[in-house]
């Protein structure tokens, strides 16, 4: 099974987990009515995230053929996303400047004048393209990393909240353990060791990250273990699994998902910080902005491309950091038990 | 309160006992003896070469205990490390004490100044911003923060380095001498750039702390009485407050001492942050795992002393 | 507005002033002290600390650098004739290979007498109050034993084995030392019971010999190295790094021009004359490393490295020298033109604003600023690893074909310009220009782009268009890099893109050093690109890469290049002298290597030095050889101009200020008020 099969094949079951999670939301009044509140606060800012999953789907899909690749010919024979037959026939040389005719430096004619908004990069790549490119890996690099860490954090939090005594002991020795070593560089450590794919970049991530929310979780569930309903299903003989998933786990949710957007964009960020160090991911704009550095030196300077990345990143960022504020005051407890 | 101090003391020996684990397995997992012996002797070294070097440097013996009981890696490691015979560097056979006796001043130079300078700020304008709360002032500040929070702090670097070090020359762009007349400009660009772009989280965070306490009742009542509003702020807002933030500078002077990777990277500040990343591009194992159990020791004790001055105050935390 | 709110304002108001006024105070970007202005100091940078400055162990750039003007040698390279030629140095003669009748040679060297060590503590071993003491040829045959200790961990005990006895010393050395009461004597004494070295005699205290198990005409250029200057046992002795003495390899004691007075290898290093130095005491000698020479290039004249003026005149010109550390080049740079670095590089970065067109921009040149161009004897190549199934010599014709034809889509020209603004040559061999054995008119013919050719060879090899048959898909093919910041990866995303065009499909591989290292120490890389410096300018120190016995273990014959009739071709001109039995046993060679392909040769750097007016008679050398003494500064000039190019732009910091003061005034006079 090739990479980009299994990649339309999350995206469809992605996008088929989001539509199952808009019924979900219906269905319940409090989910609903929180949406809505969401929505009413913040609708720029939940624009912006949106478009830029938009572009992160479409980048996901691919297929082979049916475009034409220049002078690539082993393009032709690769998968090609929705992004890339956009922008399969823009390369030129070197760089040129946004909208230019002719290369920056020589002024030599361009293969395609005027075509590039945002300019070119040294080897001639359209700058438009490779930002564009970079939001899928920050999408994945923001998404999978709490894909790995949120699990986690609830394993072992709920484990240590619920079942206290030695299993509180051993993870909260765990959770120390961890959270004395400096962050930066166990993830750097771990990154060399395990490689830089993707996989193993968000798996460092998840490791260096999963602690903070992991706390949060393990005080909520020991708060929640004394509630009534709670002492009253253990007395009943009900089975602690049976517990955890009807009682606990639901009313975690709203931390999750106040948790998973608020880490969002520190994990983004800290890719981009990765990225300069020479462990980050290929194609992120972390790595843009790390090349483009010395281009600010050149005279005259070369500015598109770390405009380019530089604003991509902080727009992404400052949405969802909106949207996470938005999130957290739509559904903190209070304001829940106030409305319902 | 003696038993109290004394299980927070061994509960934190484990979490260093643990730690020094931790390191040794994800270090040799990232390098061989062989890598770092060929890091140390440069690419054209002989074989030879190689194989006298990691018997002089007690790297050519088994790793794991099981392999060797007498003779392996893990114990060396754990002795070398609780004794606080630190050894020589792996790169370039300098005593890593020396090592970082030369860098703790640099790093101190720089993240004392930036810490406290970072405080002042961010307290007064989170004061500030709560005293204005829910009016025009509040929105934009919150704003502000907001904006100061999403930019990667690659761009303030790069930002501040065009900027401030290339087109108004205030300030040479990086680089380190410690002679006290020239000092002070290396260290100004790197503290600016350590503090605006911390300074906005910093800022939502005390208004937030500030905010809960501004609603308690007893400002209520406080304010009721007839207090003046600066009365409120200092005397009752801010005493409460000081709680979470003396937690917050405990928890972060380990964190003073490590040093600031990043900053000390890009501004070639020679401290113990810019220290520990070259131990770790250089597969440098010796001061690395040095770096790591100092730093983990000092978050330990820091955790400590928190918990035991929380438990002076709250007799209820020592009842758990 | 509430008292409270004023005096938060007024109190960030102060606080905002003080800090204004602190950077004003500071405010300057002149990285060094005030009071070094006008000095008779040079100034220059390093990149890496160095790991150790033990001559018998040091073997990178950096280290040389700083040791080379401390730790002199007994021949040297002529600072201005080109080729690159050896003269005398603490030797009065550069010695000829004398041959013994069974197949051994012997080098004798004359040495000065009346050399002096500088003064240095660690001499007191020898008598109380003693400073230094005169160099003997036992201080070389000491050396060489260091070299030979394996303990020492010296990178070029390998070269130096052909050396007679060398090898031996060593073992014994090992074999005494398994005796801790051995292992426990002064490093000398060790020396003393295991040696000596057959073939390094000190007849008198003034003569040094060298004997040889076979002829090796290269070995000469090894004495123009640190790794065979003169050590003093007492240094070696007294600095172990105990009660706080520095070890040696952080404190060297030489005999040159300079010594060593400052070291924060971190971030400073100083060098100062060195009042004990041969030169110094002994003009009269007029010896030739010790004053300007009178003879030169052609060229040099113009340039005004040659003028009667110089020629004769006592070295070195310099007091100090000052090396500073600089990780990133684009700061470096930018110093360089603020005046605080008196030479420097081109970084791609700001090649276009210093050179326009062939020349020097206008802007430079009104700074004064003057260029010297100087090809490096380096060359840069992408490799082929020739033990793997697919692309080595396994895969015979078919290997081969697949070789040559992407050789044949690498563009070094476009290559040379993208990324390295034009500051080289493409290579078209293994021998760069100024090395013997290098045809300037020599044109190899897979090195000139030709992608049509590149097609039909493919064919011919059995991938048309890159189709590779048993998969039906582009051929898939690895490329191994240890790079990982994105200007090296991009760098290697363009040749990738190149080959792409053929309908290769290479995938690149970037891992840390250390799996790119065992790749290579296993042979599963397959294709991967490197470089190689020279060490001597002797075509013999490029063409030993693709010998066979180069590709054993840790050998720097990585792309593991076996050719029978290569190394048959190797073992007849490694000893024969220049002349045309040479050249054209050379150039056999290299028709070996063009049609093998186990490199594809890509450029040969030019560099580019740029350096300040105030710097006069410095001739960048095109390879690795210390030239400090032979160079000169005009500080006062350079005081000069620095005060003039370095006003920082003050007008920002006053808008500051007044801004700030306007915030502080209402709750200063609020409080004012108040008190009334």
């Amino acid at each position: 099974m090739e990479d980009w099969m299994i990649s339309n094949l999350v995206t469809v079951g992605l996008l088929a987990a989001m539509v199952g999670c808009v019924f979900l939301i219906r269905r319940s009044r409090l989910w609903s009515e929180a949406a809505v509140e969401l929505w009413k606060r913040r609708p720029i800012a939940i624009l912006c995230v949106s478009l830029y999953l938009a572009v992160a789907i479409l980048d996901s899909i691919f297929w082979v053929g049916g475009v034409d690749t220049g002078e690539d010919v082993v393009s032709a024979h690769e998968a090609k996303s929705v992004i890339d037959r956009l922008f399969a026939d823009a390369r030129e040389r070197s760089y040129s400047s946004p909208f230019a005719d002719v290369e920056f430096y020589g002024g030599k004619a361009l293969a395609h004048p005027g075509s590039h908004p945002l300019g070119t990069d040294i080897i001639g790549r359209d700058v438009v393209y490779l930002a564009l490119k970079g939001v899928r890996v920050a999408i994945l690099i923001g998404g999978l990393t709490s894909l790995i860490a949120i699990p986690l954090s609830l394993l072992f939090g709920i484990s240590a909240g619920y079942f206290g005594g030695r299993v509180d002991d051993f993870v909260f020795f765990v959770m120390s353990t961890l959270a004395s070593m400096p962050g930066l560089l166990l993830l750097i450590a771990l990154i060399m060791a395990m490689g830089r794919s993707t996989l193993s970049i968000c798996i460092a991530l998840a490791v260096t990250s999963w602690v903070g929310f992991c706390r949060i979780v393990r005080g909520e569930t020991l708060k929640l273990r004394e509630q009534d309903y709670v002492q009253a299903a253990r007395v009943l003989g009900v089975s602690e699994v049976q517990i955890v998933l009807r009682h606990i786990l639901p009313n975690l949710a709203h931390l999750v998902i106040i948790t998973f957007v608020l880490t969002f964009s520190g994990l983004v960020l800290s890719e981009a910080v990765l990225a300069w160090l020479g462990v980050g991911v290929d194609g992120s704009w972390g790595q843009m902005i790390d090349q483009a550095r010395s281009e600010l030196s050149r005279d005259p300077v070369v500015w598109w491309n770390i405009t380019a990345a530089g604003s991509a990143l902080f727009v992404l960022i400052l949405a969802v950091n909106m949207v996470g504020d938005a999130v957290r005051d739509v559904l903190d407890p209070r304001t829940l038990r106030e409305r319902s | 309160m003696l038993a109290y101090i004394v299980r927070r003391l061994a509960y934190g020996a484990m979490v260093v006992f643990g730690v020094l684990f931790f390191l040794f397995v994800v270090f040799f997992w990232v390098a061989t003896p062989d890598d770092i012996a060929r890091r140390a002797l440069g690419e054209k070294a002989p074989a030879i070469a190689i194989e006298q070097w990691k018997e002089n440097h007690g790297y050519d013996r088994p790793l794991w205990p099981w392999e060797s009981f007498d003779n392996n890696m893990l114990f060396a490691h754990y002795k070398s490390m609780l004794t606080f015979d630190f050894g020589r560097s792996d790169a370039d056979d300098v005593p890593i004490l020396e090592k970082i006796a030369g860098g703790v001043g640099p790093s101190l130079a720089l993240t004392v100044p930036m810490f406290v300078l970072g405080l002042v700020a961010s307290v007064l304008l989170s004061l500030i911003v709560a005293v204005f709360r829910d009016t025009y002032v509040d929105r934009m500040g919150i704003v502000l923060c907001v904006f100061g929070m999403s930019v990667s702090i690659l761009l303030y670097i790069v930002g501040a380095q065009y900027l401030i070090a290339k087109l108004l020359r205030w300030f040479p762009i990086s680089g380190f001498d410690p002679s006290p007349d020239v000092v002070l400009r290396f260290l100004a660009l790197p503290i600016i750039v350590g503090l605006v772009s911390s300074i906005g989280s910093n800022v939502r965070f005390y208004r937030t702390v500030f905010l809960e306490e501004v609603h308690r009742d007893f400002v209520r009542t406080a304010r009721a009485k007839g207090a003046g509003e600066a009365r409120i702020m200092i005397h009752h807002v801010l005493r409460n407050a000081m709680i979470p933030i003396l937690t917050q500078i405990v928890i972060a002077i380990p964190f003073l001492f490590t040093g600031s990777l990043v900053l000390e990277s890009f501004f070639g500040i020679p401290g113990l942050g810019a220290l520990s990343v070259e131990a770790i591009q250089g597969n440098d194992f010796a001061t690395l795992r040095t770096m790591v159990f100092v730093g983990s020791l000092l978050f330990v004790v820091a955790q400590v002393v928190t918990d035991v001055s929380y438990s002076l105050a709250d007799p209820r935390v020592r009842l758990e | 507005m509430t008292l409270v709110v004023r005096r938060l304002f007024s109190l960030s108001g102060s606080l905002s002033v003080f800090a204004v006024l602190a950077v004003l105070m500071s405010c300057s970007n002149n990285p060094y002290s005030e009071k070094d202005d006008d000095v008779n100091v040079l100034y220059t940078v390093y990149s890496e600390a160095p790991k150790t400055l033990d001559p018998a162990v040091s073997y990178n750039v950096t280290s040389h650098s700083i040791i080379g003007p401390i730790n002199e040698t007994l021949v040297e390279y002529h600072y201005l004739k080109r080729p690159y030629e050896l003269m005398p140095g603490l030797a009065k003669e550069v010695p000829k290979p004398n041959v013994l009748g069974d197949g051994r040679v012997s080098y004798t060297f004359a040495l000065r007498e009346g050399v002096i060590f500088q003064n240095d503590p660690s001499f007191e071993l020898g008598g109380a109050g003693k400073r230094t003491r005169k160099v003997v040829a036992d201080d070389y045959v000491f050396e060489f034993m260091r070299v030979a200790d394996p303990g020492v961990n010296s990178p070029v005990i390998h070269i130096f084995s052909k050396i007679e006895g060398f090898h031996d010393f060593g073992v014994r050395l090992l074999e005494l030392r398994k005796d801790p009461a051995f292992k426990a004597m002064p490093v000398r004494e060790q020396y003393q019971k295991a040696g000596p070295i057959e073939g390094l005699r000190a007849p008198d205290d003034y003569t040094f010999e060298v004997v040889l198990t076979a002829p090796y005409p290269q070995l000469i250029f090894w004495f123009a190295m640190p790794f065979t200057t003169a050590v003093p046992w007492e240094a070696v002795q007294y600095y172990d790094g105990n009660d706080g003495r520095p070890r040696f390899a952080d404190h060297p004691v030489g005999l040159g021009p300079y010594r060593m007075t400052h070291y924060d290898k971190q971030f400073r290093i100083v060098l100062e004359r060195n009042e004990n130095w041969y030169g110094a005491l002994h003009p009269e000698w007029k010896a030739p490393g010790a004053v300007y020479p009178g003879e030169g290039e052609e060229g040099d004249r113009e340039k005004g490295y040659q003028s009667d003026e110089l020629a004769g005149r006592q070295l070195p010109f310099i007091d100090r020298i000052e090396f500073r550390r600089e990780k990133e080049a684009v700061p470096k740079f930018n110093k360089f033109l603020q005046g605080y670095y008196d030479k420097s590089g081109i970084t791609k970065e700001s090649f276009d604003k210093v050179i326009q067109g062939n020349d020097l921009s206008p802007e430079m040149a009104s700074m004064g600023v003057s260029l010297d161009r100087v090809v490096q004897l380096s060359v840069s190549y992408i490799g082929f690893n020739m033990v793997d199934a697919l692309v080595g010599t396994s895969a015979g014709d078919r290997g081969r074909k697949l070789r040559q034809a992407m050789s044949l889509a690498v563009d070094a020209d476009e290559y040379i310009e993208l990324f390295l603004n034009g500051r080289g040559v493409p290579a078209q061999s293994v021998l760069p220009p100024g090395i013997f054995g290098n045809d300037p008119e020599y044109k190899n013919e897979f090195r000139a782009v030709d992608l049509e050719r590149a097609r039909r060879l493919l064919v011919e090899g059995g991938y048309p268009n890159g189709i590779d048959p048993a998969t039906d898909q582009p051929l898939k093919l690895r490329f191994d890099t240890a790079a990982t910041s994105a200007t090296q990866l991009i760098t290697i995303r363009y040749l990738v893109d190149s080959w792409r065009k053929l309908g290769l499909d290479v995938e690149v591989k970037s891992t840390t050093y250390n799996k790119f290292q065992e790749k290579v120490d296993n042979r599963v890389h397959q294709i991967f690109q490197w470089g190689w410096v020279a060490d001597y300018p002797d075509p013999e120190n490029f063409l030993f890469l693709l010998t066979a016995a180069m590709a054993d273990k840790h050998g720097p014959n990585s792309a593991n290049f076996r050719n029978a009739e290569f190394d048959a071709l190797f073992a007849e001109m490694k000893s024969r002298p220049d002349g045309d039995m040479r050249r054209s046993i050379i150039e056999e060679m290299l028709g070996i290597l063009e049609q093998e392909r186990p490199w594809i040769e890509l450029v040969n750097p030019v560099s580019y030095v740029l350096f300040h007016e105030w710097v006069n008679h410095y001739k960048p050398p095109g390879f690795e050889i210390s030239t400090l003494k032979y160079q000169g500064i005009d500080s006062t000039r350079r005081g000069e101009l620095r005060r003039e190019w370095n006003v920082p732009v003050m007008w920002p910091v006053y808008v500051l200020l007044v801004i700030a003061i306007a915030i502080i005034a209402p709750g200063v006079l609020s409080l004012i008020r108040e008190r009334q």
